[in-house]
């Protein structure tokens, strides 16, 4: 039940903060595994979903952090990730220009952890400002400028390609 | 009417990071509320974009480490200043020792000599004054010296 839920929407956030499908994959299999453990243990927490946010974006922390080597090699693809019929784009690629998508892409990973953390909370997974902050641990306060920031260096990129 | 607002003012009121006074402009100002709307717009694209498409593959760029080009630069002009103040200044400033005449060290080696063999405080004789230093007049004054003779 809890899976089905939130399945999606946690492998989709930890993707965008480790840029890496097959990493994102182990990540989200660990936060189960911790759910699972705590249900066990009776310790189920009131809001399972912003509970299993903030142990992804834990999750994905320790694997940044653990994982140095990673930036240096070749991010790989995979097997699913790849598309299934020729090089046809899906149609929400197709509106998109690919020097469009490869500035905010880049722009992305340019900003800091901290911020995407923030943005993608915020504005991938439309959590209020409150919950934010909640599940990072910041006030706020802080949560608002993390994503004033954030914003700003995204649409600076997006006017660049224009 | 207060001046329309900036796009960095704009961008704080949309992260809920705006003043009163900026808020109550934008509510009334036409133009400053559909550059609001691009803005909304563009936010649109970007979480378009990151929700549904996929990254680009590339080369993760490595952890930039901007410190580097700027402390080797550091470390070489460091380098090539102490080069320069060893050749051109030190040595400029360093007076160089006078070089000494061969028979100057001749005497000098002499009086060390007479003065580690000298008997009973009286030093032996310089040889400086009898000419260069031969193997066979050291051999004959330690010879001297052993058996108490006059050379």
């Amino acid at each position: 039940m809890i899976v089905a839920a939130h399945y999606g929407r946690l492998r989709r956030l930890c993707r965008l903060l480790l840029g890496d499908p097959q990493e994102a994959e182990d990540v989200v299999q660990e936060v189960f595994l911790k759910a699972h453990e705590a249900e066990r243990l009776a310790r189920a927490p009131m809001d399972w979903g912003a509970w299993l946010t903030r142990v992804a974006v834990n999750g994905c922390r320790d694997r940044r952090r653990a994982g140095g080597w990673m930036r240096f090699r070749l991010r790989s693809t995979h097997i699913d990730d790849l598309p299934l019929v020729a090089d046809t784009p899906a149609p929400s690629e197709a509106a998109i220009s690919e020097d469009t998508r490869r500035r905010i892409w880049a722009a992305f990973r340019d900003l800091p952890r901290r911020q995407q953390e923030v943005f993608a909370l915020r504005y991938i997974e439309e959590q209020p400002t409150t919950d934010v902050a909640q599940a990072l641990g910041l006030s706020p306060g802080s949560v608002k400028r993390h994503l004033y920031r954030a914003v700003r260096h995204l649409r600076r990129a997006l006017g660049d390609a224009r | 009417m207060s001046p329309c607002l900036s796009d960095d003012a704009l961008e704080r009121v949309h992260a809920d990071l705006g003043s009163i006074a900026e808020r109550a402009h934008l509510a009334g100002c036409a133009a400053c509320t559909g550059r609001s709307r691009r803005m909304r717009r563009d936010l649109d694209l970007i979480t378009a974009v990151l929700r549904e498409t996929r990254e680009p593959l590339t080369h993760v760029a490595p952890v930039r480490r901007r410190w580097i080009p700027a402390a080797v630069g550091l470390s070489v002009a460091a380098l090539a200043l102490l080069v320069w103040v060893e050749v051109a200044v030190w040595r400029a400033v360093t007076p160089v020792p006078a070089t000494m005449q061969p028979q100057e060290v001749a005497a000098i080696l002499s009086d060390v000599s007479a003065s580690l063999f000298s008997v009973n405080g009286d030093p032996v004789r310089s040889t400086a004054d009898d000419g260069p230093l031969t193997l066979e007049g050291m051999a004959r004054d330690v010879d001297s010296t052993l058996t108490g003779d006059e050379p």
